[in-house]
């Protein structure tokens, strides 16, 4: 055999374990990331959350779920059916109290009312006294006045009876008893005046007391019904609250379950770890006798190269390490 | 057989007074058909009225107006120094004036000295003055103003003049005030005359001049008070009658007469108390504490007007009113009016508290009647206690009517006489008793027996006698007057038979008696015997023959009184009673 065709077939053979070496080094970049890939996606899967319930003694459960398409976690809270009534006529219990609580409608309309009756009379006690002192001198004088026409036809008889009734005296206008009578009547219809001032006073004086009173009736009764409200609000929320009670004693509940869960997770972590130690270790050890097998090949192929070639030409072939 | 005279004694003949109501056969003889110009005198005879003495000198009189008249005599001739002239003295008229007489001689001269000529008194003459005319007017109203002091003045009115004085009346019209008409009446009251006429602004006379009573310091209310009557009464004015308000009393303030407006003044509307629904004040009058109101046909009395404004009606007569102001006088225990039917009085009677009315002239109501209806002028009257008499004079008919107020007959009435032709056109009577008339003449008093030196007839009728047998024949043999007094008179004596109305008469003179007073002789200075009295009242007693028969009888005497007073004292008449007739 021709040397050339040795050269040629050790050339070809050093390149073909070059090659190979070659190859193979990459086969085994490619096992290794192959290996850690597969590994990488065990150990995910390993490492992947896996739903778990809690269900308390009460009944209720806590349950954590992974979206499979989003990834997403999703825990979700069930109570019992007995909880979840509570929980309802709490929640109802809650809004009704939340909302305009009995009575209220009627504190507030009462209120209003009063507070509107507190403005009416207020208004009636901020208009001038005039009219109602007019209205209580005519009811006066129409009281007066029967008593007042009959001691004037009295006092007309009898000055007729006397002759009289022609007097006209330059002292008293007409007869004594004529001036008598008209000046009483003058001082009734005077007292009437100042009865009717006092009364008309009286009565604004009355109707701003009443006014006060209807306005601070109004207040209380809006005090009382913001009270009301108030203490409604404070019912509704000790009822929220009392809702809230079997999702926060499923909560409590849940707090063992979550450190189990917690702790097979950590287990399930660290057996992750284990195996991908275990796994990264042997794919280690293989690449390691893969690169072993290149380097071998290498240095063989590079040999025959080498050879070939002459030592003009160094083919150096990295270790792989 | 020859019958024996009977005899009917007509003592104090008519002393009853007229009487020509009742029928003349059933007659009372005391009562006389006529007497005329006659009185009831104080022994209850009829006798004759006295006459009346003019005081007022005529506008042609003349008084000297000197600057002092003391000093000088009645009788004696002043004469004028510078011009000579001279005039006899009549009356020392005042102070300042004398009263000579119409035989004047020559014109004094301002400022001239006039001396007595018995005297030798002298004086500055300034100026000759005449009373105030008359004209052909009457006194229509004499009043005596009579202030605080005592002092006494006459105010009197005619001619559409105010005057004051007497025998000089002096003209105290105020200034730029028209009068037309006389028929004022006077009042006094606080120390003031007022005058009211209606349709005339009052007057005052304050005791020297006459005044308007507006134009007065604080007047007020004067223009609707133009009333015809005033009453000073309790204390104030009270004037009625007003032209324009016939129904309404004014008073004025308390003591106040021309203020009718303020204080305590006033006024009634009687328009609603006259008893007959409607009526027109008359007159006035206030006695017994009551004011009472007379009205036409009613009366109303008010009791309690010392305070008006409080006076009360205390009586009404319906039916009975006062004809005019002029006829209300006060007795002092009535007050007496003319009404419509006769002059009438109130009695007074406490127990019953009325007021009844009566009549005082039933013996003469259809005349009085007549008279009231037939008079177109105006009233006068006058009431005077001293002369016991009321007259009550129809000045347009001339006739006085003089009512014995003595004593009444048995049914109330007043005796009464009447005065025919009087032309007496206004009274007063003075505070001292003296009655003033007024006439044509001016002012006069009520005194002596002669209208002003004028003789009046004195007339006495009696009625039909029939000497208590109407049917049988009476031969009227004697008649027998006593008269008492009538000095030198000349009486005729009258007798008719059965209501004839011409009469038999017989004439004779009444002796002659020259009275004699103390302290003058009756023959004269020095005579002897130095003096002598007088033996009484002149009497004369006459029997006079009388012819004819018949069955009633009527005597009468007549004489004219000039200047002595008559009385009939009695007649005596005999006569036969011959057959029935």
């Amino acid at each position: 055999m021709p040397e050339w065709l040795q050269n040629l077939l050790g050339g070809a053979a050093g390149a073909g374990l070059l090659f190979k070496a070659y190859e193979r080094l990459g086969d085994v970049g490619d096992d290794a990331l192959t290996g850690m890939a597969e590994l990488a996606e065990t150990q995910l899967e390993q490492a992947a959350f896996r739903p778990y319930t809690v269900t308390s003694a009460t009944g209720s459960q806590f349950g954590i779920t992974q979206d499979p398409t989003t990834g997403q976690f999703q825990y979700g809270l069930q109570l019992s059916p007995e909880e979840q009534a509570f929980q309802q006529r709490m929640f109802g219990r809650a809004g009704d109290f939340f909302t305009t609580p009995r009575g209220a409608a009627g504190l507030t309309d009462a209120g209003i009312e009063a507070v509107e009756r507190g403005r009416e009379f207020m208004g009636q006690a901020a208009m001038p006294t005039m009219d109602r002192e007019q209205a209580v001198f005519e009811r006066i004088r129409a009281a007066q006045r029967p008593e007042e026409e009959r001691q004037r036809l009295a006092t007309e008889e009898r000055l007729a009876a006397q002759g009289r009734l022609g007097l006209r005296t330059a002292q008293f206008g007409g007869a004594p008893e004529q001036f008598a009578l008209a000046q009483a009547q003058e001082e009734a219809r005077n007292r009437a005046m100042l009865s009717a001032m006092q009364q008309a006073q009286a009565e604004q004086a009355q109707q701003a007391q009443i006014g006060s009173q209807f306005a601070g009736l109004g207040s209380e009764l809006m005090r009382q019904r913001m009270g009301l409200q108030q203490a409604g609000q404070q019912l509704g929320m000790t009822a929220l609250g009392a809702s809230y009670l079997p999702q926060a004693q499923l909560l409590s509940a849940i707090t063992p379950g979550m450190t189990a869960a917690g702790q097979q997770q950590q287990a399930q972590m660290y057996g992750t770890g284990l195996f991908g130690e275990a796994r990264a270790t042997g794919l280690e050890a293989l690449l390691g006798a893969s690169l072993g097998q290149a380097n071998l090949a290498g240095a063989l192929g590079g040999g025959l190269l080498s050879g070939v070639l002459g030592s003009g030409y160094d083919f150096d072939i990295p270790v792989i390490g | 057989m020859a019958q024996q005279l009977q005899s009917i004694n007509l003592v104090a003949p008519a002393f009853k007074g007229i009487n020509t109501e009742d029928s003349p056969l059933a007659q009372d003889p005391s009562f006389a058909e006529i007497a005329d110009n006659a009185v009831i005198d104080k022994r209850g005879r009829l006798a004759a009225r006295k006459g009346y003495d003019v005081i007022t000198t005529p506008s042609t009189s003349e008084y000297l107006v000197v600057d002092d008249t003391d000093g000088f005599a009645v009788g004696e001739t002043v004469t004028g120094g510078t011009s000579n002239a001279t005039a006899v003295i009549t009356l020392l008229h005042s102070s300042t004036e004398i009263l000579i007489d119409a035989t004047r001689s020559g014109t004094f001269t301002a400022s001239e000295t006039i001396t007595g000529s018995d005297s030798s008194n002298t004086a500055t003459f300034s100026s000759i003055s005449t009373s105030a005319s008359l004209g052909s007017s009457a006194i229509r109203m004499v009043h005596e103003f009579e202030n605080d002091q005592g002092n006494t003045e006459i105010i009197s009115a005619g001619n559409s003049k105010i005057f004051t004085g007497t025998r000089k009346l002096v003209d105290a019209t105020p200034g730029s005030y028209t009068i037309t008409a006389d028929n004022w009446k006077a009042v006094n009251f606080n120390n003031k005359t007022y005058l009211f006429q209606r349709a005339h602004e009052p007057l005052v006379y304050d005791g020297s001049s006459v005044v308007k009573l507006s134009s007065v310091t604080g007047a007020a209310g004067i223009a609707s008070r133009y009333g015809n009557e005033v009453l000073s009464a309790f204390g104030r004015l009270w004037v009625a009658d007003i032209s324009a308000d016939k129904s309404t009393v004014y008073w004025s303030d308390l003591l106040i007469g021309h203020d009718f407006e303020g204080g305590t003044s006033g006024s009634i509307n009687l328009a609603k108390v006259w008893p007959d629904g409607y009526d027109e004040i008359v007159g006035l009058a206030a006695h017994n504490s009551l004011l009472i109101i007379f009205g036409r046909h009613s009366i109303v009395v008010y009791q309690g007007a010392e305070a008006p404004a409080t006076m009360a009606l205390a009586d009404t007569v319906s039916g009975v009113g006062c004809v005019d102001r002029d006829t209300i006088q006060y007795t002092g225990t009535d007050v007496i009016f003319l009404s419509h039917t006769g002059l009438r009085s109130f009695g007074r009677t406490i127990r019953e508290k009325s007021m009844p009315v009566s009549s005082l002239s039933k013996t003469i109501t259809k005349d009085i009647i007549g008279l009231i209806q037939g008079e177109n002028n105006f009233f006068r009257s006058v009431y005077s206690p001293e002369e016991s008499f009321y007259l009550l004079t129809f000045v347009g008919q001339t006739t006085t009517f003089c009512f014995d107020v003595r004593g009444s007959l048995e049914d109330g009435s007043f005796r009464v006489t009447r005065w025919p032709g009087s032309e007496f056109t206004a009274y007063t009577r003075l505070q001292n008793g003296s009655l003033y008339i007024g006439s044509e003449d001016g002012i006069s008093k009520y005194d002596g027996y002669s209208d002003n030196g004028t003789s009046y007839r004195f007339k006495y009728f009696s009625p039909s006698l029939t000497f208590g047998d109407t049917s049988r024949l009476k031969i009227l043999k004697k008649v027998k007057p006593t008269l008492v007094g009538a000095n030198s008179a000349t009486v005729f004596m009258k007798f008719a038979y059965d209501f004839a109305t011409s009469y038999r008469t017989t004439e004779f003179t009444v002796g002659n008696q020259n009275p004699a007073f103390f302290n003058v002789n009756e023959f004269g200075t020095d005579s002897s015997p130095l003096s002598e009295f007088t033996g009484g009242e002149l009497t004369n007693q006459r029997s006079l023959n009388a012819v004819g028969s018949g069955s009633t009888v009527v005597v009468g005497l007549e004489s004219d009184i000039n200047g002595f007073a008559l009385s009939l004292q009695e007649i005596n008449l005999l006569a036969l009673m011959g057959k029935t007739v």
